[in-house]
Parts: C-alpha cells; structure tokens; sequence
C-alpha cells in the first residue's frame, strides 16, 4: 500500500475523524483515485450492510411482556381485582336467577300455561266443541301417537266444554277444557318425554302426572281442590 | 412508581427493538431473542442504581444483553465453537478495483444475511453495532469491553470476510454449482 491514507479511511467512512482530519482526508481524496476507490468500497459494504441486514423488530407480545416487567403493580392492580371479583360476583348470581328462574319455570309448562290463558280468551277456543266425553276422545283419533280416556263427568261439579288440537314442545298434543263453576281447567296431554317437571309457584294451578305413555298437565285458575278432584277423576279413568 | 424507575423506563424502552434486533443478530433464534431481551431488561433494572448517569446508557444496555448471551448455554457454545487468534489479521489490502465493487453493490439480502451469518460472532456483532445499530467506535468498545484499536482491527476483518463471502459468491456462485454436482 502506497498511500498512507489507506488507514484512515475505514476512519473517514464511519465518520471517527474529527473535523480537521476530514477536512484533510477529503482533500487528499481528491486527488487520489485509490484512496477514493477504497472509500467508495467501504460505503458500498457499509450501505450493503444496512440495507441487506434484516433489522428485526421486537414482537407485540415482548413489548408487552416488557411493559409488564416494568409495571409489575399496575398489571392488575388491587382495583382490577376488586372490579374483576365483583364482576364475578354478580354474573354468578345473575347466573343462578337465570337458573332459578328456568326452574321455577319449565318452558314447556309456560307454554301450556299460556295456552290455557289463550283458551280462556278466544272466540273459539275449541276444534271440537262437546259436553259428551265419546264425541271429544274420537275426534282426537289418528291426529295424535297416543291415546286417553276421559272420565264421565256426569253428577259432577265439572261440565266438559270440548277439545282442540296443540303443538307444544313441538310435538302435537290434546287440550281439553272443563268448565268448574266459573273457572275453566284445561288439561293437556302431550307424549311423556321421560322428564318429570318441578310444578311451577305462580297464579295458576298447575299440576302434571303421567299415565303409561302419555303426560297430563292441568291448568287452571281454579283452586287446588277443585283441580285436584279432576285430575283424580282422569287419572282414574286412565288408569282402568 | 419510583424516580428511578420512572427514569429507567424513559430511557429503557426505547432500547428495545435495538436491543431485540441485536438478540437476533447474536443467537439466531426467535424465542431465544425474546428471552435474552426479557432477561436483560430484568437484570437492567436491578442494578440500574449501579449505572453510572452520563456514561452511555445504550451502551451499558447492550453490554448487559452482549453478557447474559455469552454466558447462556447458547452463547457458550457458540463461544467455544469459535476459533481464537485476533491478532492473525490478515493484512491484504482491500481490492479496490471497480469490479468486485460492483458485485458488492449487486448484492442481495439473502447473500448480505447469510455472509453476515457465516461470520465469526466477534466479527458479525461489530458490524451490526457499527453499521445497523450506528455506533460510534468509543460506544462499541464500551460495549464489547474491549479497546477501540481491538474494535477497529475486527471491524476491518469483518468487512474484509463480508465482501470476500459476496464476491465469491456472485463470482464463483456457478462454478461452485457445477463442482458439487
């Protein structure tokens, strides 16, 4: 190497000289082909570096984790935890009012309910309207998978008013409707799905047992006894 | 939230990607990186009292990566996979002339990056702290702990190997093909 310069001039490319020996090392570059030859190589390498040289970047979650690293409190704070137990708190116990409440309620039984109420205020209530038991029972024949019988209520407080086809739990199911003095029971039969249902608390009476295949429910706003009486009468009935 | 700390985030946090891209740059690995850069910051706030104000926190920051790397089982060994000898430089002054220059310009990503990888670590680490990360020579010393004529001399090396890697292999990239088969 002839030129003394040569070992400055990984010095002038990384800009290590101060600003006297720049000055210099830029006028000797001037009039020195190799010397300039060698600094434009070294920027070449320098640029081919930063350029080529994949610049990673820290993932998302390590900035994250980082961050948590530095604020080792304020990650879940004592307020957090507070807000995030008393969230718990509630949704367990909007949770089990929900629970309760479907309990307290079997949907099938709200329906049959509201069929009944539905019953009470129709213009006509029924698809086959009778006082005589072997008018009603037959009408239901080949329209349902099962069959009843309905108790003779002759001499009784109970006058028979007629029938009408349902669907309940989407599968079909009779209603038949008596009228006990003022109040009208109605009394579903629907095929036993194998599940027994809790008899719900609210302002109607309601009961419901099985016979052989087939579930009864009762509804009605007339008293307990008044319904009771019936519901042994068909399940006498259903029973011989 | 102390000063301290307060003051540590202020200057640490923007230290990260660096840090991080250097993590990658020394041990190759993606979950590794994240890990050492995890562990540095860790270390870092620890004995960040010890950390003297006006001396170069950058510095001081990848220093304490640079040595929780070597001393990790990685950094072991690749420490131990590397042959010693610094002072062996090789002398032979830098071709100058336009051809090779124009392959270095030529150059690709993928040639620059696996040049860079086939370096020695002491040698890829002075190039990505010189040339990527932009420090001056007084701030590599303080970081690797070693003296700025040791950083010139392996800065010169590295390059010397980087440019010798890309021109051999935009030179000699057929003939090579046709020796393997």
């Amino acid at each position: 190497m002839s030129c003394d310069w040569q070992e400055k001039i990984a010095l002038f490319a990384d800009d290590e000289l101060d600003a006297l020996a720049r000055d210099q090392a830029a006028n000797h570059l001037a009039g020195c082909p190799e010397c300039t030859a060698t600094v434009a190589e070294h920027l070449a390498l320098k640029q081919a570096v930063r350029l080529g040289a994949n610049r990673y970047s820290a993932p998302p979650e390590l900035h994250a984790s980082i961050y948590r690293q530095l604020h080792p409190s304020t990650a879940v704070s004592r307020w957090w935890k507070w807000g995030l137990s008393g969230a718990l708190a509630l949704l367990l116990a909007v949770l089990g009012l929900v629970l309760w409440s479907q309990r307290r309620t079997d949907p099938l039984l709200a329906q049959l309910v509201d069929q009944h109420v539905i019953a009470l205020a129709a213009v006509n209530p029924y698809d086959v309207i009778s006082e005589d038991r072997h008018t009603v029972k037959p009408w239901f024949q080949g329209k349902l998978p099962f069959t009843f019988n309905l108790p003779e209520v002759a001499g009784t407080p109970y006058k028979l008013l007629g029938g009408k086809l349902i669907y309940a739990g989407s599968t079909p199911g009779a209603q038949v409707v008596y009228q006990a003095g003022q109040h009208k029971i109605s009394v579903f039969m629907l095929q036993d799905t194998g599940r027994s249902i809790a008899s719900p608390r609210s302002s109607f009476t309601v009961k419901n047992w099985k016979e052989g295949s087939v579930r009864f429910y009762l509804v009605t706003d007339a008293n307990e006894a008044e319904a009771g009486k019936l519901a042994t009468m068909l399940q006498e009935a259903n029973r011989s | 939230m102390g000063k301290q700390h307060e003051e540590f985030e202020g200057l640490a946090l923007p230290l990260l990607d660096p840090l991080y891209n250097y993590a990658r740059w020394l041990c190759g690995d993606a979950d590794e990186s994240r890990d050492l850069v995890q562990e540095t910051f860790a270390k870092a706030l620890k004995g960040f009292s010890s950390f003297q104000p006006g001396t170069n926190f950058r510095a001081w920051m990848f220093r304490i990566l640079r040595n929780t790397f070597l001393t990790s089982r990685v950094g072991l060994e690749r420490r131990n996979t590397e042959q010693e000898g610094e002072d062996g430089l090789d002398n032979t002054p830098a071709a100058h002339d336009s051809p090779e220059m124009l392959l270095i310009r030529r150059a690709d990503t993928e040639l620059v990056q696996r040049g860079l990888k086939e370096l020695d670590l002491r040698f890829r680490e002075v190039l990505i702290l010189a040339d990527l990360e932009e420090m001056k020579y007084q701030e590599i010393a303080d970081t690797l702990g070693i003296p700025i004529g040791t950083v010139m001399s392996r800065l010169a090396r590295a390059r010397r190997q980087l440019r010798d890697s890309i021109v051999q292999a935009l030179q000699g990239g057929n003939r090579k093909l046709v020796a393997k088969r």
